[in-house]
């Protein structure tokens, strides 16, 4: 379990900085989002 | 017991990956000029500011969304618009339900304070949004608004509260 903290610890911080830094990352999270709000909300 | 226990942490520890991109993405989009999809945009701060003459706006049937900024708060989003008898509207759907009402946070704080400004091609435009909760003039901006987009709004839905109108007037 130890290291699946640390794996998860790893993944979160790789999420961030690749949604702030990589161009197109943070306008596909958006987009994916998007369509999950979408159908939620009819 | 402890098995299950273990199978909810994994879960939720998984889940907090697309949680952080979501909440990183929306935070990142506080600090862009203008909206992107929909993450509500820091403040409109570039393009040439409209003065003199009302538009003639028209030309916004060929735009499919534009950018609009409140002043209070001074956050913006990408919305539909439509031209009617050469007024400009805008419009939320969803307002019905929970989820709408939750996402859609705007047509609340505008009908407080209607202080605008949107951003078509580049160019920005200082509005006064005024909602419109029923009339006849709701059945031509209706239609207008349904021969533009695949929308199901009509004047009923508007004067049930399940879609708020407003007219981008000019601001004085």
């Amino acid at each position: 379990m130890q290291y699946f903290y640390r794996f998860i610890a790893v993944a979160l911080v790789v999420t961030v900085v690749a949604v702030t830094f990589v161009p197109g990352v943070d306008d596909l999270v958006e987009e994916v989002f998007q369509r999950y709000l979408g159908r939620a909300a009819r | 017991m402890k098995t299950v226990k273990k199978a909810i942490t994994i879960v939720l520890c998984l889940l907090l990956i697309p949680v952080t991109a979501v909440a990183t993405a929306a935070v990142k989009q506080r600090f862009a000029d203008g909206p992107n999809r929909v993450f509500s945009g820091g403040p409109l701060k570039t393009g040439e500011l409209h003065t003199g003459w009302e538009p003639d706006w028209s030309f916004v049937s060929d735009v499919s969304t534009i950018e609009m900024q409140l002043l209070d708060p001074p956050r913006s989003r990408r919305i539909w618009t439509t031209e009617f008898n050469g007024k400009l509207y805008v419009w939320s759907g969803y307002m019905g339900t929970a989820v709408g009402r939750l996402w859609k946070r705007w047509p609340v704080q505008a009908e407080r304070d209607g202080r605008a400004v949107i951003r078509i091609d580049g160019k920005r435009y200082e509005r006064q949004l005024v909602r419109i909760k029923s009339g006849e003039i709701l059945d031509g901006i209706s239609a207008a608004i349904r021969s533009k987009y695949s929308s199901q709004t009509t004047r009923a839905a508007v004067e049930t509260g399940d879609a708020w109108v407003f007219e981008a007037a000019p601001r004085n």
